[in-house]
């Protein structure tokens, strides 16, 4: 080996702490960008497998009820490759064992699984007999959860019949790779909704569905000149005599549309925090470089003047980076693995997959490899080439001393005076060494602003649910019905038992047009005097309903371009289908879906009817409520069910699981930061002032004392860096809020004054354990040894 | 300067050599309009006080550092003429280093010191030969932080010859060592000189080891004032100061 070699292995010896600590950073960076970047690959290969074995379709229409035989003009249309005529209802499930009826959604499907547009996937059981025609297939996630098996019975209300079915499989479905009965969801809920598939004829003869269906999905042709709503708008038309209710190209499609921006996110964050922590790293080694040459100037000015090359020294000390960069790789690569795995692991929870298993991409691997090396050299270049460029001569002389002068805050002498030495000191070395002083700060306020960020998104979601789910909504249970019911429905279920009140709600299909803007909305329509649901701005204020005019959400207002007082086009898809005028009166803030309220009475008038409901809203005295979930199993005209506290708790629970162990993660990732920079900082500071420091210790002072000079200094760059980390930190956040608003959910840029506190004591603590090492040190200190450093 | 010269083109020549360093404002000349030759197999010393201009004289001739004007030969070839890698070049293939705080390599043993020397050339000694020229064959384990000052500088003198340079170059090779110690270093280059016929140049401020050597050139604030031939070159052991 060449003695150059030896030197390097040594001088790595030599500095062991410090380059942990930049080998950690980087590992962090590396096993990042394994890790996103592998789960996203993972993701993205299972979808597509996913979607092209099991046929995902391309689009959606729903329909009250339209005529086979115009199904199949529509399937004859040229860029339709295949279409599917189903009868999708939404159900009440009796499952033994359960006092709550629960959600169920039922399609419609042929005998022959295997050629149907988004397929059934198997998972138990051996799929449709001939031997009855009560038999279900029934999701997966949603059997495990009730511990239903194969040849069980669940009952089920069917067109006012109570039917009893037999469990022949349990499946999965592209079209529910999360679980979702549709935008108006944000997690799924497989104790409370499951997806059942029955026999396509049964479904058309129990329902009154003979020859027609209420939902059409279909794929275009691979190369299909026609853009996917350009097609829908010519459905929307042959279809218009039967009420089409909705449009759903595959982009806005629920389950897609989750596990879409779940990719995307990842890819982004594969990018984003690989690039802050690498960066990080590349600054810390920068300061560290620049300290390692500086001391080792007469060496590289005797290697020089012994004839070695700029370029050999050059290459001597890059491979401190290389080095640095590989073990951050290597150690890197073990911690994206491990964090594919675990990220891997928690997704299973959320998508369901026929196929869902763990990769290593070699490339990924290699990818990282590079990176980390490149960000290292980058890191270690600056810092060798100050001193390379001087003469062989020059550089064996010593540095000439840096400047002793007086730092400005020395220029008010009644403030300066008041300081003790040893913070005069500290201010000092801050001051003069500028560089360090900077790194240590962008690094710290880096990493307090991704803890600072880690928290306020974590407590976004609660915030998020608790609007949602206790601001906005009051109702205790929510009953969907069939058909819509005039206000007799309400009387009846004033009547039902434990309702202490209720409230009646039209919800009702309408294309809305502003412009050039046109959209298919659902418009809520709720009584005058609605108690149960109240829309909020985000200021608080609450917002009642107008006698006339609609209330939208604002992202619903962006997505029309609409101002309040804008008046906007309205066309009931059913009914009288007259185009009205209608007012936009308020905007209110909504986190999930896009909600759009009107009064009802106004609503129904547009309709065409006196007063129509299709939901009612409850509150319930809880001691009774058993009896009322027995009733509402029975009630011929349930069709959905929601129980506000049963949603808000599913939330809440897997927001915990899955967000304790991914902020954790970052808030400990963030914390290596801060320690690791505040770390290095100060061993720097000790190896530049041994003699300084062992000069104090020879006069008396404890190593508590000296260790409190470079906690001053510590704790002057912690507090800067935390006055930068806010801001940063809250830019961070708008950044995410934005990223992730879409349709079907926004995140709130809520900060409450606590999680200051929690990020200012969090990352306090990072810093406090580097101190601690910094203490040990000190203490270990040989003073007696170091008073004879020459300097 | 009249002067003779041994050989008809000598082994390093001076021309009106001038270094000048510019600290900000200021400029300081270090070395004025210095004229020199200096012939195979000799033995010079370059005497002055501190500041006088020795180790810049040094760095010219070895190529570590550039004059501002004039011109520096090496047998025919002009160093003040070539480029960054030529330099090195000449380094590497021609002069031997002897420092006074003699700048070993603190993480490499006395072998390895000696050994980054020896991977730049094609022929060098072997690492240990040469730490037996110096008689510290049996200290080769040894990191500098082990050894004594005297011992470490002759390190440092196998480390330059390791490289079999025809040039030795020596920056008061003994300006940290006691008398003892530094009679046993300098006894041993007077004895490279004679027995290798290695030419060498060794600055010091100290008259009296001066003497040890063929030629005397004294400086003054950066000026050649005196360049005169010894005559009766003293033995290393008979140093006293």
């Amino acid at each position: 080996m060449r003695a150059l070699h030896h030197k390097l292995i040594r001088d790595l010896l030599g500095n062991t702490g410090t380059l942990l600590s930049v080998v950690a950073i980087i590992a962090i960076g590396t096993g990042m960008f394994i890790g996103f970047g592998s789960s996203q690959r993972i993701l993205e290969a299972g979808q597509a497998d996913y979607y092209r074995d099991y046929r995902f379709a391309d689009f959606w229409v729903d329909v009250k009820k339209a005529p086979l035989s115009v199904v199949e003009q529509i399937a004859e249309l040229p860029e339709i490759a295949a279409l599917d005529a189903r009868v999708v209802f939404d159900v009440i499930l009796d499952i033994p064992g359960n006092a709550r009826p629960l959600s169920g959604r039922l399609i419609s499907t042929p005998g022959n699984l295997d050629r149907t547009l988004n397929g059934v996937c198997l998972i138990r059981g051996s799929g449709f007999s001939d031997n009855r025609d009560e038999e279900v297939i029934l999701s997966e996630a949603f059997a495990k959860e009730h511990r239903l098996e194969v040849g069980d019975r669940i009952k089920l209300i069917l067109n006012r019949k109570r039917e009893s079915f037999v469990i022949v499989g349990t499946a999965i479905s592209p079209e529910y790779v999360y679980m979702v009965r549709g935008p108006g969801d944000l997690i799924p809920d497989p104790g409370h909704f499951g997806v059942l598939y029955v026999k396509d004829r049964y479904a058309r003869d129990v329902l009154d569905f003979k020859d027609a269906c209420n939902q059409v999905t279909g794929r275009l042709v691979p190369d299909a000149n026609v853009h996917v709503d350009t097609l829908l708008d010519r459905i929307d038309r042959m279809l218009s005599p039967y009420g089409v209710l909705e449009l759903t190209p595959r982009h806005r499609q629920a389950s897609h549309r989750f596990l879409s921006d779940e990719i995307r996110g990842l890819r982004v964050s594969a990018t984003i925090m690989p690039a802050i922590f690498l960066g990080v790293a590349a600054l810390v080694l920068n300061i560290l470089m620049i300290r390692l040459t500086q001391r080792q100037r007469t060496t590289i000015g005797t290697l020089k003047a012994l004839g070695y090359s700029d370029r050999s020294v050059m290459a001597h000390y890059l491979l401190f980076g290389v080095v640095v960069g590989i073990a951050g790789a290597i150690v890197g690569t073990g911690l994206g693995i491990s964090f594919t795995y675990a990220m891997i692991t928690v997704y299973k929870g959320f998508f369901q997959f026929p196929r869902f298993f763990y990769r290593t991409y070699t490339d990924l691997v290699l990818i990282g490899l590079v990176i980390s090396i490149v960000f290292a050299v980058a890191g270690t270049v600056h810092g060798v080439w100050k001193v390379l460029r001087l003469h062989p001569a020059e550089a064996m002389r010593q540095k000439p001393p840096e400047r002793g002068g007086a730092i400005f805050l020395e220029r008010f002498p009644w403030f300066w005076r008041s300081l003790g030495f040893r913070t005069q000191m500290a201010l000092r070395n801050v001051f003069r060494n500028r560089v360090r002083t900077a790194t240590t700060i962008i690094a710290s306020a880096l990493a307090i602003s991704i803890i600072f960020m880690a928290i306020v998104l974590y407590d976004s979601f609660f915030y998020l649910v608790e609007y949602q789910f206790d601001v906005v909504a009051h109702s205790d249970v929510d009953i969907g019905m069939r058909n819509e019911k005039s206000k007799l429905a309400l009387f009846e279920s004033r009547a039902l038992p434990a309702v202490d009140y209720a409230e009646p709600v039209l919800g009702i299909t309408c294309d809305l047009r502003h412009g050039p803007y046109r959209r298919r909305i659902g418009i809520s329509g709720l009584s005058e005097r609605h108690r149960l649901t109240t829309p909020r701005r985000a200021d608080g204020e609450e917002i009642r309903i107008p006698a006339s005019g609609l209330v939208m959400s604002r992202k619903l207002a962006e997505l029309f371009d609409a101002e309040v007082g804008d008046s906007l086009e309205l066309t009931p898809v059913r009914g009288r289908r007259e185009t009205k005028w209608v007012k936009l009166a308020s905007i209110v803030d909504t986190f999930i879906g896009m909600d759009c309220y009107a009064d009802q009475r106004y609503l129904s008038s547009v309709v065409g009817e006196s007063l129509a409901v299709n939901s009612i809203q409850l509150t319930v005295n809880p001691a009774e409520q058993s009896s009322l979930y027995r009733t509402i199993k029975e009630l011929p005209n349930a069709q959905g069910l929601n129980v506000r506290a049963d949603a808000k708790r599913n939330i809440e629970k897997t927001l915990i699981e899955t967000s304790v162990f991914s902020i954790g993660l970052m808030v400990i990732f963030a914390g290596v930061i801060a320690f690791g920079s505040t770390l290095n900082n100060a061993l720097i500071e000790i190896g530049d002032r041994v003699r300084e420091l062992s000069t104090l210790r020879v006069l008396g002072y404890r190593p508590g004392q000296i260790a409190g000079i470079l906690f001053r200094q510590t704790m002057f760059t912690y507090l800067v860096a935390v006055a930068i980390a806010f801001p940063l930190g809250y830019g961070m956040v708008e950044a995410v809020t934005v990223a992730y608003d879409s349709e079907l959910y926004r995140m709130p840029t809520i900060v409450r004054p606590t999680i200051v506190v929690y990020t200012a004591v969090l990352s306090l603590l990072f810093v406090m354990i580097a101190q601690w090492i910094v203490y040990r040190q000190i203490k270990k200190l040989d003073w007696l040894e170091g008073i004879k450093v020459k300097e | 300067m009249p002067d003779t010269i041994p050989n008809e083109v000598p082994l390093l020549r001076m021309e009106q050599a001038s270094r000048i360093f510019r600290m900000g404002e200021v400029e300081v000349p270090a070395l004025v309009d210095a004229d020199l030759s200096i012939g195979v197999g000799e033995f010079l010393t370059i005497l002055g006080p501190s500041g006088s201009g020795k180790s810049t004289l040094l760095n010219l001739i070895g190529g570590t550092d550039r004059p501002t004007s004039g011109r520096v030969w090496h047998k025919k070839n002009e160093l003040s003429n070539l480029g960054d890698d030529a330099l090195t070049e000449y380094r590497r293939l021609a002069v031997g280093f002897v420092f006074q705080f003699y700048n070993l390599v603190p993480t490499l043993t006395a072998y390895e010191n000696v050994q980054v020397a020896t991977e730049l050339v094609d022929h060098p000694l072997n690492p240990l030969e040469a730490l037996k020229m110096v008689g510290l064959a049996d200290r080769a384990d040894h990191f500098p932080a082990q050894l004594s000052g005297g011992e470490q500088q002759r390190v440092a003198i196998a480390r330059a010859l390791a490289k079999r340079p025809a040039l030795l170059l020596a920056d008061e090779p003994t300006g940290a060592l006691d008398l003892p110690t530094a009679r046993n270093v300098l006894g041993i280059l007077q004895r490279l000189n004679r027995e290798q016929q290695l030419t060498i140049i060794l600055i010091t401020h100290n008259p009296a080891i001066a003497e040890i050597a063929d030629r005397i050139v004294r400086l003054v604030s950066g000026r050649i004032a005196e360049a005169r031939a010894n005559k009766n070159p003293i033995a290393a052991d008979e140093i006293t100061w």
